[in-house]
């Protein structure tokens, strides 16, 4: 307590000076009641956490400058109309985690200037036609996590200048034509975590500002097409619901749209035009939608950076795929049953590809031309037979390279001097040892056989067995310790190396002794050629 | 307003649900907000009803969680939708902006854009 806020201050409370006003907190004092002897200059007044259960009318009818009040964390089941009395300037009421069962409906509360009212972790199930008459300049309303079953049509009615609203964590199943008619400023609302199984197709009529809408784990059976009357949209979110379809020009009322989470929907038919005119929407991600053949048309989706399309029916990809797509940094079409490639050049800032799990054949010198932002290429699991010599040949950042489970017999190097992955386990034509020169920043590379990777000194014939496996198995063994093992011939009596050469050979087999190669040679997978022939 | 009530830190909290000592709560009681509230270098478990300042709660089935809002907003609805901005920023439909749009000025004391 301080100066004359000491002498204002009730019982138990501590309170702070705001130049002639004074701020009282008694949040977890253990308060049964609201403290009577409360100071007009009150202008912000922390009631929180307490055992409060009952608010005597007329409790801040002096408190005519109070801004802030916060009565959360008590057991209030009803507040009356009369409790508020007095409160001309309050902006903030937080009445979160209470018990509030009823809101009053004969004489609502009369706050002209609240703006922001939380009833959030309540016990609402119903909100009174009546309840909000006295709040007309609120702007922000949190009714989330109570038992409501239906939207509160009637008293959202009292609200014309409401901007953001959550209704999530309810019980609502349906949401009626016209719920949010008088609500022309609304912004954002939430409607996550309710049972809304259906929707009205005029049911958003009159939200003509708002940019975010979250219809995520609800049960959605069918694509929410009331959404075409919201022009201003910029986020939306459907995620874990039950849409099968989304049909043909979905958002062709909502080009402000940058952002749609769908994922988690049972959705197997995705309309040609769903996503077409869609200047600002940056990601795009479809997973597992099997009864996509065709590749959508993304006319007009030019801001589209991260492209996810996996486990479709796609069999081929539009040759102007790029050039309706300049701004892709990734593209990810996994699972699908993709034979020929286009050529990517016109798509300069790709980052990653993903295409394992196709059926490939042939990469052509064109398909990855002038790529010089890419960085990860994962084309495993196909039937990839051929690959142009200068096929990588300017992808200067290509950092991994994965094409295990192919059919090569070799692959072309030229281009691939970043690399620091690289996996060809599975291509079983592929015999050739590749020369560390060709991949100077190589740290872990799979190659279809042990002695492919005899060449990243991770195996000596003349060690004795016990040590070879010893080696294998610590591997965060002293480095010194390891390289005098690797080269036994540092050891030997004359051999008086120079101490530059010698370092140099340190920092050499430093490098040769990060590489990670598999399969990894032994006993049983030499290095040495047996019988002409390494399969024994 | 910036509250001066801090919430007890420790187990003696009201909507701890598990704690320790020196981490404070470990989990929440449930509909309370979980905060982890940094003093020095060790970092406590708070359980609040409401988020501090220049955070906003996300409420789920499974737990409530405080986010940070953008840089430029006091307090928050959600990350994109602020109600409060900070010095030198206006509000207009829930966004934070140094400048107002035409037809409207800066009001410093609200720090809001007014007609």
């Amino acid at each position: 307590r301080q100066g004359t806020a000491a002498t204002m201050c009730p019982s138990p409370c501590h309170c702070e000076e705001d130049g002639i006003f004074i701020m009282v907190d008694c949040s977890e004092m253990g308060l049964s009641s609201v403290p009577a002897n409360l100071s007009p200059l009150t202008t912000y007044l922390d009631l929180s956490m307490n055992n409060i259960s009952e608010i005597q009318p007329r409790a801040f009818h002096r408190l005519h400058l109070l801004s802030e009040l916060r009565i959360s964390g008590n057991q209030l089941r009803y507040i009356s109309g009369l409790a508020f009395q007095g409160l001309h300037n309050l902006k903030v009421l937080m009445l979160q985690n209470n018990q509030l069962e009823r809101l009053p409906d004969d004489a609502p509360w009369d706050l002209p200037n609240l703006l922001s009212l939380r009833l959030d972790a309540n016990l609402l199930s119903v909100v009174p036609a009546e309840a909000f008459r006295g709040v007309r300049s609120l702007r922000h309303l949190w009714l989330d996590d109570n038992s409501l079953t239906e939207i509160p049509v009637m008293a959202l009615d009292s609200l014309p200048s409401l901007q953001a609203m959550t209704l999530a964590l309810n019980r609502i199943t349906h949401i009626p034509d016209y719920a949010f008619t008088n609500l022309s400023a609304l912004v954002v609302l939430h409607l996550h975590n309710n049972h809304i199984r259906s929707m009205g197709s005029r049911c958003f009529e009159g939200l003509n500002s708002l940019e975010t809408l979250d219809l995520n784990y609800n049960d959605l059976q069918e694509f929410p097409v009331a959404i075409r009357t919201l022009s201003k949209l910029q986020e939306l979110g459907f995620h874990n619901n039950n849409i099968k379809a989304i049909p043909e020009r979905a958002f062709v009322g909502n080009p402000q749209l940058q952002t749609i989470h769908f994922y988690e929907n049972p959705i197997q038919f995705v309309g040609k035009s769903a996503f077409q005119f869609l200047p600002k929407l940056h990601t795009l991600s479809l997973n597992g939608a099997t009864q996509i053949r065709e590749f959508p048309d993304l006319k007009g989706t030019t801001s589209l950076e991260i492209l996810t399309l996996t486990r479709a029916g796609l069999s081929a990809l539009p040759l102007d795929l790029c050039e309706q797509l300049p701004r892709l940094r990734v593209l990810e079409l996994s699972y699908n049953q993709i034979e020929d490639l286009p050529s990517f050049y016109h798509c300069s800032a790709l980052q990653e590809i993903g295409l394992q799990h196709n059926q490939i054949r042939r990469i052509e010198s064109s398909t990855f031309q002038q790529l010089a932002s890419l960085r990860a290429l994962d084309l495993s699991w196909n039937m990839i037979e051929s690959i142009h010599p200068d096929a990588f040949a300017s992808l200067h950042s290509l950092v991994k390279l994965d094409l295990t489970e192919n059919r090569l017999s070799s692959i072309p190097v030229v281009g691939l001097s970043a690399l620091t992955h690289l996996k060809l386990r599975g291509n079983t034509e592929l015999y050739e040892a590749f020369s560390p020169d060709n991949f100077p920043h190589m740290r872990v590379i799979e190659m279809p056989y042990a002695y492919q990777c005899c060449v990243y000194g991770s195996c000596d014939s003349y060690k004795p067995a016990g040590q070879w496996d010893s080696e294998q198995s610590s591997t965060n063994e002293d480095l010194h310790k390891r390289t005098v093992a690797m080269y036994p011939i540092h050891t030997d009596t004359h051999y008086d190396p120079d101490l530059e050469e010698f370092q140099l050979e340190i920092e050499e087999s430093k490098l040769q002794a990060s590489v990670q190669c598999t399969p990894t040679p032994g006993p049983f997978r030499p290095c040495d050629s047996l019988l002409g022939s390494w399969l024994v | 307003h910036k509250p001066i009530s801090g919430v007890s830190s420790g187990c003696q909290q009201g909507g701890c649900l598990t704690c320790s000592d020196y981490n404070g709560c470990l989990s929440c009681k449930p509909r309370f907000f979980m905060h982890l509230e940094r003093i020095g270098m060790k970092q406590i478990g708070v359980c609040m009803t409401s988020c501090p300042p220049g955070f906003y709660g996300t409420r789920s089935p499974e737990r409530n969680t405080c986010t940070k809002c953008r840089s430029e907003c006091d307090s928050c609805f959600n990350k994109n939708f602020c109600t409060h901005c900070r010095a030198g920023f206006y509000l207009h439909l829930g966004k934070c902006q140094e400048n107002c749009p035409e037809g409207m000025v800066r009001s410093d004391a609200q720090r809001e854009c007014i007609l």
